[in-house]
């Protein structure tokens, strides 16, 4: 028998890769990763949903991370949503702005498999199932 | 000259360089006209976008335009101040560029205009002044005969290259792009990595390239960021702009038809962009490309029609 994950996350970033690396980083971790190509495909789940943790890039076909947090920012449901930005753009400027919009971390690509656990359980403090 | 033109009146990134020894390139920051019959599409509004402002002042037809802003660093903004037509009442002008909705377009664009940084605010612009409201993604906007797209790119900020069509031709106008940056990034950390996670990277360098490429591919006329030499780009990786190597090389992979150097570091004189220039042409030269390669000067008519 299963139980419920004791949290969810959502992941929004269109690089495959990157989407694997998250697979892997949370194999194991009481929680359920849902993974979103862009901030549009994102945007009727998260209307509705509250993630506990949202990780977010900022290069991406269509609408860029900044200006999307922005937009979520303005939702009630998301004032305070955890977010944690994942992104190649390593500048002053994009973490400033990320910071701003209240975003917890900032995590530059390329990063290992286990900075994506030791994030995820640094904010949900969650374990391996028992 | 043809009904249907592209013109170069700011061609230098980061500030402007009013140097003798720079004038051949020339000295004005980023902006650059289309023109096709009375429509009028402005590219940035950097120091540029002040000479074509008087001289457009000087004809009595157009009276409207639209101006599309990659982004709001200061070489791309700081001839609005300047700009002739947004004081005149019978000028109607449109903007857009990076937001979330075209009042936080009217805050970007209006913010370097207050006290005490400058003694007017864009409130004294007696134009009838408009931001156009950013579309759904992927959708394009339409400015007369001429149409046109954006995408985020690798420059600090939100910041956007434009994918423009005009009688049949596809101008890509990507002022401000660190081409090819995680690829770098990853070469430097390659090692560090795991066995598993470096096939991840492998991946990652390879979605980056194929990114790049399709950022820039059908381009007739590609007017992209090449502001670096390798040396200066080792000093100054980080800083949001391109080494002019990987530009000519991702333009030769892309297949595109014409490429315009552009964006040119303000301490390059002009003898420092000849070089740039001549490099470039060696390496289309030994990789048997097709690729016309220029530097955008100031005042350069590139025709359209």
């Amino acid at each position: 028998m299963t139980h419920p994950a004791s949290a969810t996350i959502v992941l929004i970033d269109d690089s495959p890769a990157t989407q694997t690396l998250f697979e892997r980083g949370t194999k194991g971790l009481d929680v359920e990763l849902l993974i979103f190509d862009s901030a549009s495909a994102s945007w009727e789940y998260l209307q509705q949903n509250r993630p506990h943790l949202l990780f977010l890039n900022i290069k991406m076909p269509g609408k860029d991370g900044l200006t999307f947090l922005k937009e979520l920012r303005q939702l009630p449901l998301h004032k305070d949503t955890r977010v944690v930005m994942i992104s190649s753009k390593d500048y002053a400027q994009d973490r400033s702005v990320a910071s701003q919009l209240g975003a917890l971390e900032f995590i530059t690509k390329p990063t290992p498999i286990k900075a994506i656990t030791d994030v995820v359980q640094k904010y949900l403090n969650v374990g391996f199932p028992q | 000259m043809s009904n249907a033109y592209l013109r170069f009146w700011g061609v230098r990134g980061s500030y402007s360089a009013p140097f003798a020894s720079h004038l051949g390139v020339g000295g004005n920051t980023s902006c650059v006209e289309i023109r096709v019959d009375d429509h009028v599409l402005l590219c940035d509004a950097g120091t540029g976008i002040i000479p074509f402002g008087n001289e457009i002042m000087r004809q009595d037809r157009i009276r409207e335009l639209l101006i599309i802003l990659t982004h709001y660093h200061w070489d791309h903004i700081c001839g609005l101040p300047f700009f002739v037509p947004a004081f005149m009442p019978d000028w109607k002008i449109h903007f857009f560029g990076p937001g979330h909705s075209r009042k936080d377009i009217e805050e970007h664009v209006s913010a370097q205009m207050r006290a005490p940084y400058f003694p007017v605010g864009t409130e004294m612009w007696l134009a009838n002044v408009d931001y156009l409201e950013p579309p759904p993604p992927g959708e394009r906007l339409r400015y007369g005969p001429i149409e046109f797209g954006f995408q985020s790119v690798h420059h600090p900020g939100t910041t956007f290259g434009y994918r423009i069509r005009v009688k049949d031709k596809t101008i890509l106008y990507v002022s401000d792009n660190e081409c090819l940056f995680l690829d770098k990034s990853i070469r430097q950390q390659y090692g560090d990595f795991s066995s598993e996670e470096q096939e991840l990277l492998t991946e990652m360098q390879r979605e980056e390239y194929d990114s790049e490429i399709r950022l820039i591919q059908g381009a007739d006329i590609l007017i992209h960021d090449a502001q670096y030499t390798p040396d200066d780009y080792k000093k100054k990786r980080g800083w949001g702009h391109s080494c002019y190597i990987d530009v000519v090389n991702t333009a030769i992979d892309a297949g595109v038809k014409e490429l315009f150097l552009y964006h040119h570091d303000p301490n390059y004189n002009d003898e420092m962009v000849q070089k740039i220039y001549e490099h470039a042409l060696r390496i289309i030269e030994e990789r048997n490309s097709s690729l016309k390669c220029h530097v955008a000067r100031e005042g350069l008519v590139v025709d359209l029609a």
